[in-house]
């Protein structure tokens, strides 16, 4: 492992308070009353959506790869948390029937035989991991083996995403149709009404966030991560070297579904609802916009983006519904345009600028060496010379 | 409300002249007759006329409108009591054989009092009779589609009281498609029959007309028959069967063929400028189902300028736009007008986008996706705000709504539209690529920006007018996707993964390859449906089935050979 630069010393640090603001601080306060159960809640979601914006990071900002399923496999992962908190329900539901309302609803009067064993939450937490770990292994295998690149994947992951959404709004799916699942009410026997259910909830999430931050940072030190970022400045390149890039695509492709889909299940019981409106090609879309606006190719960048959009979002809701989009679409072009570096990249641009500001009166002088540049990765990777 | 429509007919027919008098006298015959037996006789004899006095007529005579006038010389004569009472409780009087007013020597209206008259006579076998009659009025209707609509819904009835008046009406209708609907009916009718021949004769001209909608009570029949032991037209009813099976198989074929080919002219309409765009340029312009909404709302502004003018939205200023009012044949050629108006708004507005933000991120594709779906999202929102977040309707012109049927396969004019259409812009983009100057730098740019730029061309005016081409392209397709179904915001959603795949199947770079793939697609697609009966499933099997096949071609259907290392 390589010694530690400055710049990451600071950024181990800052993510060590911050973790332990979010991990204990902000639970305790409320705890005792300081901090409202609804900003706990909605705290808990920005953290949920940072897991994805970080799915979405791993590939994009670091492998190259713009992945438009990464919502898919987010919701797969709600999907399979919300099959166990709907057999949580029990007989609890508007008929009053130990299966599901909208199966009842359907006609059924047995459970259908896929839902049995969602019953056990070892089981519905295994196929959390397994399902889109399965998925992103059939179609990142088919994909990378027939090298599919740049946009070309895009597309690809978009339809598959799109297809995947027109199934999961057909009522004999059996999986909710257009209203997904809803109304639940107890995890591992708590109820989910409860604050300290919630407030577990989200210290779970929380600890879950700085536990993927932690093992994706230890990932970009070794021998792996730089292959990762090899690929994504010049595949052919590493190709050529030896290394079968195919693999450690389908890798990384399947490490970052399954972090998108743990980000899934915890939203679930949090949010309290799920339906194939978050599987749509769109969200991840919005996921990347997040990422991009914190900061690609960084990994505090998607998560202060993924929150700082979403907070953006909340206020934008209330405050002016029929301009949110306008806001989100608008912020997507300024910061492809003018800040492909994102929110963390604003401080080493302010430095750069202060420094050519500085420069100025010094021009008269006979040149000196060129300053290295401040962000040589992003720039380059993000402008190919051709 | 009845009677007094009644009224007004009558009425009327006494305004117009009165060719024939003969039903009339028949029916004032009847009237007069002995005994039912006659009486039935000879109102069942109008069955099939086509008369307009009989409906009205017959109605008065159920309702106790009629009545004997006694005049003082000759017999008693039929009249009916009209209009309002006067003092003395009379009315005026109309005679039924003719239709005129009752007058007397001297040609003065006699007006007659209801209770000073015997009302005409009628029972529940004679009411009979006059149903029989009312129902095959429409029969001879002079419009011919409520004619087959009447025939089919008698016929399929199987009264077999019904088939003199077919027969009847068969021997004078001059329509062909009314003639085959009676033909049908006759022999549908004809299954009813006890005897074994008629039945045989039936199942035997049922069988030459292909008849699909007489499927059902042929099986009936068969059952019949094989219940009363009649192997043989138990057999030839089997035999029809298959028939008839066959001839069905044959429609959803050439109609499954027909629906591929529209649904795969309208992904061709709508993703060829996104074969510009994308495949050419190298744009991924997610925003390219806006553009096509765009070209939507501008034909649903031209149509309601032609028509009585719009108030929309328009970010909250409620901005009304007067209109034509003009109706008729300048109406319809809204469309028309609507065509290139659409192209050039969805151009502008590429235009405007490639001179803003594309221009910048010709070198990074990922980049251009992201900032096209900010402009995507942009756009659909301000369409919102100009036209409102409800779907508008598009009333299409009269020339796109209607159909042909030939052989029981359903052409709809928008959809045959659409082919020629989709052939057209076709052929006019192979026109402009090829055979024009401007195609000529369009493709030398796309071949190699730098060495054209080198060449003294103005690369970046070309890059322009190409995208705006492209918009444009979309634009003309939004015209077409309004008249096949509703307009909305966030219309451009629906087509844009279909318009990708188009492409991406087809092979980037080659207008060819997404020429077959659209078409392709569509007739997977349409097929799928068919087969699956399930037009979702469809959808998601196609999907599948294009990631598979990109599996097999990676690159498209048509390759586009270069030694780049990176293409």
């Amino acid at each position: 492992m390589p010694s530690l630069s400055t710049r990451h010393k600071i950024e181990l640090i800052a993510v060590g308070v911050i973790a332990l603001f979010f991990i204990v601080i902000f639970p305790l306060l409320n705890a005792h009353g300081m901090v409202s159960n609804f900003t706990i809640n909605l705290w808990g979601k920005y953290l949920c959506y940072a897991l994805l914006a970080i799915s979405v990071d791993l590939l994009w900002g670091y492998t190259g790869l713009l992945s438009l399923g990464q919502a898919l496999f987010f919701s797969l992962g709600g999907y399979m948390m919300g099959m166990y908190l709907m057999r949580m329900i029990g007989d609890l539901g508007q008929y009053k029937k130990p299966i599901p309302d909208f199966l009842v609803f359907l006609g059924w009067s047995d459970l259908p035989a896929f839902w049995v064993p969602f019953a056990s939450f070892p089981f519905a937490a295994a196929m959390v991991l397994l399902l889109p770990g399965l998925l992103a292994l059939v179609f990142g295998f088919l994909a990378f083996r027939s090298r599919v690149k740049g946009v070309y994947f895009s597309i690809l992951t978009q339809a598959l995403t799109y297809g995947a959404s027109l199934m999961f709004f057909r009522n004999d799916m059996l999986m909710g149709g257009n209203n997904g699942f809803t109304d639940f009410k107890f995890i591992l026997g708590h109820d989910l009404r409860d604050a300290v259910t919630q407030r577990g909830l989200f210290i779970a999430t929380a600890v879950v966030l700085l536990m993927v931050y932690v093992a994706l940072r230890l990932l970009s030190y070794t021998k792996f991560g730089l292959v990762q970022k090899a690929i994504r400045d010049g595949e052919n390149r590493v190709l050529f070297s030896g290394y079968a890039t195919a693999h450690f695509k389908l890798f990384i492709f399947i490490v970052a579904a399954l972090i998108a889909a743990v980000g899934g299940a915890l939203y679930v019981p949090q949010v309290g609802i799920i339906n194939p409106s978050e599987m749509t090609p769109d969200k991840s879309l919005e996921a990347v916009v997040w990422c991009a606006v914190g900061g690609r190719a960084t990994l505090v960048g998607p998560i202060i983006g993924a929150i700082s959009v979403n907070a953006l979002k909340s206020w934008a809701s209330r405050a002016a519904p029929d301009y949110w989009l306008v806001i989100l679409g608008g912020m997507f072009v300024i910061v492809v345009l003018l800040l492909p570096g994102g929110i963390v990249s604003i401080p080493s641009r302010l430095k750069a600028l202060w420094a050519r500001f500085k420069k100025k009166p010094a021009e008269a002088e006979p040149p000196k060496a060129t300053p290295p540049p401040s962000e040589p990765a992003v720039t380059t990777a993000t402008t190919p010379s051709a | 409300m009845r009677l007094l429509l009644v009224l007004l007919t009558l009425w009327l027919t006494t305004v117009a002249p009165i060719s024939a008098a003969s039903p009339r006298s028949t029916l004032v015959d009847a009237m007069r007759a002995e005994n039912d037996a006659r009486k039935i006789e000879l109102i069942s004899s109008l069955a099939g006329e086509g008369d307009e006095a009989i409906q009205p007529l017959l109605i008065a005579w159920r309702e106790d409108a009629l009545y004997f006038y006694e005049s003082s010389d000759g017999p008693l004569l039929p009249v009916q009591l009209i209009g309002e009472k006067d003092d003395n409780d009379a009315r005026a009087a109309l005679r039924v054989d003719t239709g005129a007013p009752l007058v007397d020597a001297a040609g003065v209206p006699i007006r007659l009092v209801a209770g000073d008259l015997a009302g005409v006579e009628h029972n529940s076998a004679l009411r009979r009779a006059m149903k029989g009659v009312l129902d095959l009025i429409e029969v001879a209707s002079p419009d011919p589609k409520k004619r087959i609509q009447a025939i089919q819904t008698i016929g399929f009835a199987q009264d077999l009281d019904k088939l003199p008046a077919f027969k009847k009406r068969l021997a004078v209708e001059p329509d062909p498609r009314v003639r085959r609907t009676l033909r049908e009916a006759i022999a549908v009718t004809q299954l009813k029959d006890p005897d074994d021949a008629p039945k045989f004769e039936a199942l035997e001209e049922l069988k030459s007309l292909h008849s699909l909608s007489s499927y059902d009570l042929i099986r009936t029949a068969m059952r019949e028959a094989e219940a009363a032991g009649s192997t043989k037209v138990a057999s030839e009813a089997k035999a029809v069967l298959v028939a008839i099976d066959n001839h069905k198989s044959t429609v959803n074929f050439y109609g499954t063929i027909f629906r591929g080919l529209s649904l795969g002219s309208i992904l061709l309409i709508v993703a060829i400028g996104l074969a510009i765009t994308f495949g050419l340029m190298g744009v991924i312009n997610m925003a390219h189902g806006e553009m096509i909404a765009v070209g939507a709302y501008t034909t649903y502004l031209v149509e309601n300028i032609f028509g009585t003018g719009i108030t929309i939205p328009f970010f909250g200023l409620s901005l009304s736009i007067p209109g034509l009012n003009s109706t008729g044949a300048f109406y319809q050629t809204y469309f028309i007008f609507a065509l290139p108006l659409s192209f050039l708004a969805a151009a502008a507005v590429g235009i405007g986008l490639e001179r803003s933000i594309i221009r910048f991120l010709y070198r990074r594709p990922l980049e251009s996706l992201l900032a096209t779906w900010g402009v995507s999202l942009l756009l659909q929102q301000g369409l919102k705000l100009m036209f409102g977040s409800n779907n508008v309707q598009v009333s299409s012109p009269s020339y796109l709504s209607g159909n042909w049927t030939i052989n029981d396969i359903i052409f709809g004019w928008n959809r045959v539209f659409v082919i020629g259409f989709a052939g057209l812009i076709v052929f006019g983009v192979w026109l402009i690529l090829t055979k024009t100057p401007l195609g000529l730098l369009i493709r030398s740019v796309m071949q190699n920006r730098n060495m054209a730029s080198c060449m003294g061309v103005r690369t970046e005016r070309v890059n322009m007018l190409t995208f705006g081409l492209g918009s444009g392209l979309a634009g003309l397709a939004g015209a077409f996707i309004s008249q096949i179904g509703n307009v909305g915001p966030s219309l451009g959603q629906n087509y844009i993964v279909d318009c990708f795949m188009t492409v991406v199947v087809g092979g980037v770079g080659n207008l060819a390859g997404t020429v077959y793939s659209a078409i392709g697609i569509g007739l997977v697609d349409q097929s799928l449906q068919q087969i699956l009966l399930n037009p979702v499933l469809g959808k998601i099997l196609v999907l599948v089935a294009i990631i598979l096949f990109l599996q097999w071609r990676p690159a498209g259907l048509f390759v586009t050979r270069s030694r780049n290392l990176e293409d």
